[in-house]
């Protein structure tokens, strides 16, 4: 028995310490992938829905964006942005008619077909079909759906009839009960065509907007408008063991989804049936990658004479794997396991001495992109609001002037980002018409002297209200309760405290804050907005009053409302790119600096890294994904990866001696007790 | 701002009560001398945190120079006496830096206050020691507060289930084991979802999470006491059921109630810090500042000040207080006592 | 016997159906099933759809009475929140997702397997382990090596499970390349790969209290007579031990199992939220970030399901382990 028990605790110790010896090995994934051309990424949340006619995120766009083709695309080097033709076999120029109206006319490529799908197979017996003008047709019809809830159904108002057709099928919908019970399509066909789309020939597809609208062709490049099956609407529809289209997506781009597990995985595949892998295709723009890009690519090896020319995609398959937490997958991109990644605020000064690559980095052979995207954050004032808004009148002008100058978004990137960022003074940002690079907005400095004058001009001085005695109270609104939010909120705090005005934050889940936001019971809040298209109607109809939150829902949370302003923006957004439009927009820009509606933070400025087995990696602005360009060297990375991660062993050794150290003493000792 | 001030004025004279009553009662006095006997160390540091917790509780208005101040919010309320001593209005830095600096740990520019901070700064320049100091209210409140709501609550609910018995007992018997079946963490989450975020929300879902194990060991202890023979005499003698239950129960389930107090004080104190990670703990908490603080980790340098305070603070206290509580369950367990008597 | 195991069962029924109770009232009666339809289908969205959303959940009946029934019929009282909640949480008709209609039955299915493949080995080792280690300070009960070791356990109690996962995560997978610093795949060639970490860090978690509470049980058993007698008749010390001692403190120990059955729960939680394992724990975190009462209402039913199971099955195995026991 006394052998057994230290025999036993003998074997236990070495047992483990023999798991660990072989257990060892820290790559995550099956030895036999890492030969192949694989991309390995990862996501945080999976999309709550991949529905081309809802989906509205970055996160289902990396998704959506290469299984759905559309009918253009955007160059994958040039810059300032271009547009390609993609599933047209041209980009349509518009053609005014006679009443006013304008119409694009797409030609699109014949014999493109979907992917093949179960639901092909179920409702017609075939293995899949092809991509005909009206399965756009029947896209847009979806996204005029109410039932459906497309986030941009005020964009295609303004094809005629598109407002009409709602109508009609809602209507239809109220008058018989049994209407809504139809096949979709059968009810859609029945609530009536829509006037501005209309389908000549099976591969061409006329859209009219009633009124000019140049930016309509940016939508053409987005998921909103691709062609979906209705086999794939009517069949994916959750009953009976059946998917959800939302979580089954039916395209016919270059990608198709392979699995999709919102726990912990999604797998994209090539896809063999893709229009553009087919010979009567061949060359086509997006087919092949590009031969030419902006200046510095070729330097950047973005440009290779071994891939331009080359049919894409070049990877096979594209794995996310879901990783909650920024810190552990930024550390498996570091030991080579995931192929490229942003770089997390708290390992910046690892990465990056000096605004370059470290040399460990660069040893590494870890490459950077930088970029600024087009985008902007912001601290919103709620203009209904009686204390900081319209109401005040000039005093709550002034509010806002002086507390808009004593946020200082330099220290803010100091202390947050790692200096990353571009300062914003005006909601549009670098890269899109009408951005300045030498505009300075009077109260987008730091001035806390000017902030107390105007603070004490709008009658709080030293931010006490004379009519209680106290500091002037005020609440900060936001949907982020992570600890990391709460210290940018606290920030902002400070600021403001600096001057007197008191500011108490209100940090609830997301469904408060939608709460507070449909009541208007909210003063001040962050937010930001990503373009949907380089342009600055995307930008500066955030503060349009047709869009105000309170008036229509939309998206002008700040409820600013201001005639002057929704005048020039009338006018602004039809025009092409000219010196009026610049004047139109600087005159936009004075009206948003004296108001103050916001406080405009900045645009982010992305750092990628890429490891220096991916090639073609070029950063790209909007959410658009295009894996089909990229490559990688399934053999440098198998290498680097060992290289890279041998266990270190020694502290096991330490342990298990330690072990013995204690045991041994302890068993003399209680021998020597005991008898 | 007066609310806070009553507030210290009734628990010290709940204390000083508390401090008689021992000092009165033989038993109660013999355990004390004994306790601080055998942990004299955890004991002074336990009331250490106590002090440190009443100090941040005595606020007034006053007493900064308004032109000097970074923070003319702050320095125009009421603050307490550990805000005096840290005065974190004019004592503030841009961002990080290390114990003792004189510069920034980024860029290197020179600290305004160098070398005073004996745990650096926090991301916003925050001295670390005096959030730390911060926390100790909080965690108090939440370990404290919590309990003292548990405590009668389950006294309540355990002794009358266990002395009167019947129906009243298969009531409170079956909310008991209800609530007992669901996982903790499941109901606080659950609890504090429904509810809403805030302070208080946390104590009332603590406290509901917690009373059950206590009531249980309350009822199961009255029910022997209902036996026993002197509780059988006083019944014979027609004593009423109140009295005996304040005379010759409650008394005795006295050191029940201390070494739950002390189990309950650090499981909600940790649990908090689960709660934090989720986003739905309470602010200025430990938990919330080990929450920010672990991304720190992974920065290189290692920025180690910010939850090596926080982790040592909550550790110690925790620490300090299982201490207590294994030598007072050590002394006031029923066997010792019968023993000695 | 069999009359006890009845009664016992009727009685974890009951319980059952009045956590089912508290879980209506916390997530019908207080929580507003409108806050959840606006979240669900977007605060843009029009009445129409929103109505609908409700009416698809069933989220759009009264809670307790259904006056649009009149008073004799069956529906006015059965037509409601509360009898469909029962019915559905009973049948296991868990639904679909608050936040994105999947249906909870299959996500629970899925995330079934890698909970257990990390929870069962936990739990079991950590039992294992801390058996050993306890019966080994117990054995040197009184040196200092039982001195050390109390202190310790004292120690690891006093940390925030969060502190050791950061440590583990930062140390062992980050400095030591020893496993995969987060993630899981179900191939079962490389599936242990992703959780022998999590499994290390849970047993460090649990193991302090663990050791305190069986080592106090093991000495305590050690001063009974049964021990001395044995002592007397010329048994080693490791024989009364491994023998006597241990077989006679099982009873202490299955209690502290059932104790510590939904603890794995919690522990599970965080560790499959921040080790990447798409398990019951990870689920239910997400449905606590995105609001989805479904969900997180049927994980704390399942909780209670599995605890109360749990309980009757610790008190049937009472019986077995010590037939002195007979709870007739």
């Amino acid at each position: 028995m006394t052998k057994s028990i230290s025999r036993s605790s003998l074997w236990v110790v070495i047992g483990v310490a023999l798991a660990f010896l072989t257990a060892c090995d820290n790559n995550p994934y099956t030895p036999d992938d890492s030969s192949k051309k694989i991309l390995y990424t990862w996501f945080r949340e999976a999309p709550k829905t991949l529905d081309p006619a809802v989906a509205y995120t970055t996160s289902s766009h990396q998704f959506t964006g290469v299984i759905y083709p559309s009918m253009l695309e955007y160059h994958y080097l040039k810059r300032p942005y271009q547009l390609t033709p993609s599933l047209a076999k041209s980009v349509p120029a518009p053609e005014v008619l006679p009443n006013g109206y304008v119409r694009y006319r797409f030609d699109m490529r014949e014999g493109a077909m979907f992917e093949k799908d179960l639901c092909f197979e179920e409702l017609a017996g075939v293995e899949h079909r092809e991509i005909v003008a009206s399965d756009v047709v029947f896209q847009l019809k979806r996204v005029a759906d109410p039932a459906i809830n497309s986030p941009v159904v005020s964009v295609f108002s303004k094809i005629a009839g598109f407002d009409e057709f709602i109508k009609a099928l809602t209507e239809a919908r109220a008058a018989d009960p049994d209407f809504s019970s139809r096949r979709i399509d059968q009810q859609y066909k029945e609530a009536g065509d829509i006037e501005g789309l209309k389908t000549p020939t099976p591969h061409t597809l006329e859209v009219t907007l009633k009124e000019p609208y140049p930016q309509i062709l940016y939508w053409f490049t987005m998921q909103f408008t691709s062609p979906v099956p209705w086999e794939a609407v009517v069949y994916y529809d959750g009953q009976d063991g059946r998917d959800h289209l939302r979580d089954h997506p039916v395209g016919g781009g270059p990608y198709r989804m392979a699995s999709y597990n919102k726990q912990f995985r999604v797998v994209l595949e090539r896809n063999p049936d893709w229009w553009g892998a087919s010979p009567a295709h061949r060359g086509a723009p997006g087919t092949v990658y590009p031969s030419e890009g902006e200046p510095g690519d070729k330097e950047r090896g973005r440009l290779d004479p071994k891939y331009v020319g080359q049919p894409v995609p070049f990877i096979d398959r594209v794995e996310f794997r879901r990783e909650k937490e920024a810190i552990p997958s930024f550390g498996k991109f570091l030991q080579g396991y995931f192929d490229l990644s942003g770089i997390i605020q708290e390992s910046f000064d690892q990465v990056i001495k000096n605004d370059q690559l470290s040399e460990e980095m660069v040893e590494q052979g870890v490459r950077l992109e930088k970029s600024v995207s087009p985008d902007v954050f912001y601290i919103g004032f709620n203009m209904d609001d009686p204390m900081v808004g319209h109401a005040a009148g000039e005093r709550g002008r002034k509010l806002r002037q002086a507390m808009s100058l004593v946020v200082d978004v330099e220290e803010f990137k100091r202390v947050f980002t790692n200096g990353r960022g571009v300062p914003a003074q005006s909601p549009v940002p670098p890269g899109v018409f009408g951005y300045e690079e030498d505009y300075q907005n009077p109260f987008r400095v730091v001035d806390k002297e000017k902030a107390k004058k105007k603070l004490e001009e709008a009658g709080y001085p030293g931010g006490v209200d004379p009519e209680t005695g106290q500091p002037l109270r005020l609440t900060f609104d936001t949907a982020d309760t992570t600890s990391r939010g709460l210290l940018q909120s606290q920030f902002y705090v400070r600021a403001w405290r600096t001057i007197g005005i008191d500011v108490e934050i209100k940090a609830t889940n997301y469904n408060q804050f939608q709460e507070k936001v449909r009541n208007g019971a909210y003063q001040i809040f962050n937010w930001g907005w990503v373009a949907d298209y380089p342009d600055a109607e995307n930008f500066l109809f955030l503060l349009e009053s047709g869009q105000a939150r309170s008036v229509s829902d939309g998206p002008n949370t700040a409820n600013f409302q201001y005639a002057r302003y929704d005048a020039l923006f009338k006018q602004m957004k039809t025009r092409a790119n000219d010196e009026t439009r610049l004047e139109i927009i600087r005159e936009m820009k004075d009206i948003l600096a004296e108001e103050r509606p916001w406080i405009e933070l900045f645009s982010r400025e992305n750092y990628a890294l890429y490891h220096g087995w991916m090639q073609n990696v070029k950063p790209f602005g909007m959410s658009v994904p295009f894996y089909k360009y990229w490559d990688i060297d399934p053999d440098l990375r198998t290498e680097n990866r060992a290289a890279w991660n041998r266990p270190v062993l020694w502290p096991v050794y330490v342990l298990v001696a330690l072990f013995f150290a204690i045991l041994v003493p302890g068993i003399r000792t209680f021998y020597r007790e005991r008898q | 701002m007066l609310l806070s001030n009553l507030l210290v004025v009734v628990i010290l004279m709940l204390f000083a009560g508390l401090v008689y009553y021992v000092r009165t009662n033989r038993l109660w006095r013999e355990s004390a001398q004994s306790l601080w006997k055998r942990r004299p160390i955890a004991v002074t540091v336990v009331g250490l945190y106590f002090v440190v917790g009443i100090l941040d509780s005595v606020a007034w208005v006053g007493g900064v120079d308004l032109s000097k101040t970074q923070d003319v919010v702050a320095a125009s309320k009421p603050r307490t006496i550990i805000d005096r001593m840290f005065s974190p209005e004019t004592r503030s830095e841009r961002s990080y830096s290390a114990p003792f600096a004189s510069k920034e740990f980024y860029g290197g520019a020179d600290l305004t206050h160098p070398g005073s901070y004996w745990l650096g700064t926090d991301r916003l320049g925050r001295d670390v020691l005096y959030l730390a100091f911060k926390g100790v209210k909080v965690a108090l409140l939440v370990g404290g507060l919590t309990s003292l709501i548990v405590i009668p609550l389950a006294l309540f609910f355990g002794v009358s289930a266990g002395y009167f018995g019947g129906r009243l007992d298969d009531a409170v018997f079956f909310v008991m084991s209800t609530l007992a079946a669901i996982p903790g963490i499941l109901l606080l989450i659950a609890l504090i979802t429904a509810l809403g975020k805030g302070t208080l929300q946390v104590c009332v879902a603590l406290g509901v999470t917690g009373w059950v194990s206590f009531a249980r060991l309350a009822r199961a202890e009255t029910l022997k006491l209902r036996e026993s023979d002197y509780v059988q005499a006083a019944r014979a003698l027609g004593v009423s059921d109140v009295t005996i239950i304040m005379r010759h129960i409650l008394p005795n389930l006295s050191h029940l109630m201390v070494i739950t107090f002390a189990l309950l004080f650090t499981a909600l104190v940790l649990s908090e810090t689960i709660l934090a990670y989720l986003g739905i703990g309470v602010d200025g908490s430990w938990g919330q500042m080990i929450d920010q603080a672990r991304d720190e980790l992974s920065r290189d340098p290692i920025i180690w000040w910010n939850l090596f305070g926080a982790s040592m603070a909550l550790f110690i206290l925790v620490l300090s207080v299982n201490l207590v509580g294994d030598a007072v369950r050590d002394i006031l367990d029923p066997r010792t006592l019968r023993e000695r008597e | 016997m069999v009359a006890y195991i009845i009664r016992r069962i009727g009685y974890g029924f009951l319980t059952v159906l009045g956590v089912l109770f508290f879980l209506f009232i916390l997530f019908f009666a207080v929580t507003d099933p409108d806050d959840i339809a606006r979240k669900a289908v977007g605060e843009r969205a029009p009445p129409e759809v929103y109505e609908q959303w409700k009416r698809n959940k069933g989220y759009d009946k009264p809670l307790f009475v259904n006056t649009e029934h009149g008073w004799l019929s069956g529906g006015r009282y059965t037509d409601t929140l509360l009898v469909d909640h029962y019915t559905r949480m009973l049948t296991f008709q868990f639904g679909q997702s608050d936040a994105d209609d999947a249906l909870i039955s299959k996500r629970i299915r899925e995330g079934a397997g890698p909970s257990l493949m990390l929870t069962v080995p936990l739990f079991l080792s950590g039992m294992a382990v801390a058996v050993m280690v306890s019966l080994f300070v117990s054995f040197f009960r009184e040196t200092y090596i039982d001195r050390m070791a109390l202190v310790l356990c004292m120690l690891a109690m006093s940390v925030t499970i969060l502190l050791y996962i950061i440590g583990g995560q930062y140390l062992i997978g980050k400095v030591l390349h020893w496993f995969p610093i987060s993630g899981f795949d179900p191939d079962p060639t490389i599936v242990y790969k992703f959780l022998l970490l999590p499994i290390l860090v849970g047993l460090v978690n649990g193991l302090g209290a663990d050791v305190r509470f069986y080592r106090t049980v093991f000495v305590e058993e050690t001063t009974k007579d049964y021990v001395r007698t044995a002592r007397a008749k010329g048994a080693g010390e490791i024989r009364v031990m491994g023998n006597h001692v241990l077989r006679n403190a099982l009873i202490p120990i299955l209690t502290q199992i059932v104790v510590a059955i939904p603890f794995l729960f919690t522990g599970s939680l965080l560790l499959e939220s921040f080790f990447g394992i798409p398990g019951l724990g990870s689920l239910t975190i997400d449905a606590i970030f995105g609001n989805d009462f479904a969900t997180l209402r049927t994980m704390v039913y399942i909780g209670a399901l599995l605890f109360v199971t749990g309980q009757i099955l610790t008190d049937i195995s009472y019986t077995l382990a010590d037939p002195r026991i007979r709870l007739e």
